[in-house]
């Protein structure tokens, strides 16, 4: 099956299976061993991505559903600006995630600034998928909240320069 | 890696009558809803079904609709669990609202649908219990004579004996209908994971209304991932005949019917899985033993 998408601004165009897993698509098929977990279904939540600007775990899309779609992978999304609010927010809180869930929390972190989510609740409850026992709760939601004042602020600068 | 080996085909139709015309080409299609379920199976790529079928539901514009009067919510069978806990968490059943709850990040919930919740193949989620319990029901689309059909019918239409949901040949769950109930005690408990340990965990669903001290239209439901729902009348006419609070002599009798009507339903679930289904029972009848002491004695 011929497929025509978008993967970190590349527009592509793969033959493969239609039921293959956006996360093996990622590691055969575009190279991404770094960032991309497949594991097997056990929702370790290490294989997030940005579809359309949402994020979903890569393991759970099937390639007949990525036809025509926008995928970031963290590969990319690292150099854009959003990925500067977080990073700074990190510094702010003084709380790293560790290398090995870095890329999937910090694209949780991202949509859930993006949505501007302040309840702790949610917060947890969006960042329990990944198992991985890194980072402090508190310090999760005050990474959020950091965020999205440091977001907010971006956007009035830019909007008073536009 | 495994390209072109057994590459299944995809049909994506727009609308119910194209399903149709798809189905009636295609009789043994696997239908794809979210995929939440499909995609989480250890062995779900590479495909093993040679010339594999899969009719892809997220198209369906009918399916994703959602509507709500003053005595039910409709949903369509694409409507995922989180729009349902957006649209309607304020007027929706708390314990349906617990189960979408239970299942945790927004990650799994943006993709599951509530009509993939119900119809899993050799699986059974922890929703169909919930739906019983609240008396919902869903309209089944199948074909007949070379047509679509469709029809209403209660969830616990759908079980078999052995407690799985099944759907007719070629038929599908199109909608479903979830009616305001104002049962005061609902209750919904999920123990272990139901899609990393199904072979030890249990969830248990139970609704009434409790008036005084006894239990009016009370339904319970206790669901075994890989066994399937176990509900009978029997069990929800045992209940109608209590009288709130129970103590150890009734409870000790309850319980030993309800193992009985389990162990007569499911032969082999894992002693793992007893116990917490006798811990499940003992904690509703707590809740509904306190709900009862609570009351002022003049009001009972």
């Amino acid at each position: 099956m011929k497929i025509d998408c978008t993967i970190d601004g590349k527009t592509l165009t793969l033959s493969l299976n239609s039921d293959k897993p956006l996360s093996l698509i990622l590691r055969d098929n575009t190279g991404d061993n770094d960032t991309v977990n497949h594991c097997n279904g056990a929702m370790c939540g290490l294989c997030t991505v940005l579809v359309d600007g949402k994020v979903m775990l890569s393991c759970m899309v099937p390639a007949f559903e990525i036809r025509g779609k926008n995928v970031t992978t963290f590969e990319s999304f690292r150099k854009s600006k959003n990925m500067k609010d977080i990073e700074k927010a990190y510094e702010s809180v003084g709380s790293y995630p560790c290398p090995e869930c870095y890329a999937s929390r910090s694209l949780i972190f991202e949509s859930l600034i993006d949505e501007g989510i302040t309840n702790p609740e949610e917060i947890l409850k969006e960042l329990s998928i990944v198992k991985c026992p890194c980072m402090d709760p508190e310090d999760e939601i005050m990474i959020v909240r950091r965020g999205i004042e440091i977001r907010r602020k971006r956007n009035v600068r830019r909007s008073q320069f536009a | 890696m495994y390209e072109g080996l057994s590459s299944p085909n995809i049909h994506t139709p727009k609308n119910l009558s194209e399903y149709a015309t798809v189905i009636l080409h295609y009789p043994t299609s696997s239908l794809w809803a979210g995929g939440t379920f499909i995609m989480s199976r250890p062995d779900s790529y590479p495909s093993r079904k040679m010339n594999a079928e899969i009719i892809y539901l997220g198209d369906i514009e009918e399916l994703h609709r959602f509507q709500r009067n003053d005595r039910f919510a409709e949903f369509g069978a694409m409507v995922t669990l989180d729009e349902i806990l957006s649209t309607g968490k304020a007027v929706l059943p708390g314990a349906l609202i617990e189960n979408i709850q239970k299942i945790g990040s927004r990650l799994i919930t943006r993709r599951a649908t509530i009509g993939g919740t119900i119809a899993t193949k050799d699986f059974t989620t922890s929703f169909p219990g919930t739906l019983i319990a609240l008396d919902a029901t869903a309209e089944v689309r199948f074909i007949k004579k070379k047509r679509l059909h469709s029809r209403w019918l209660q969830i616990t239409r759908l079980l078999d004996k052995s407690g799985r949901i099944v759907l007719p040949p070629q038929g599908m769950i199109s909608r479903v209908r979830i009616a305001f109930i104002e049962k005061n005690c609902q209750y919904f408990k999920e123990v272990g994971s139901f899609m990393l340990d199904p072979e030890n965990s249990v969830a248990v669903a139970f609704t009434a209304m409790l008036d005084q001290d006894i239990l009016i239209n009370p339904k319970i439901a206790f669901t075994y991932p890989t066994h399937g729902v176990c509900y009978s009348r029997d069990i929800d006419n045992i209940f109608s005949s209590l009288r709130f609070p129970v103590y150890d002599e009734e409870l000790n009798t309850l319980e030993s019917m309800i193992f009985t009507f389990i162990e007569s339903s499911f032969q082999n679930i894992s002693p793992l899985q007893k116990t917490r289904t006798r811990v499940l029972l003992y904690e509703i009848i707590d809740a509904l033993n306190e709900e009862t002491l609570t009351i002022p004695t003049e009001e009972r």
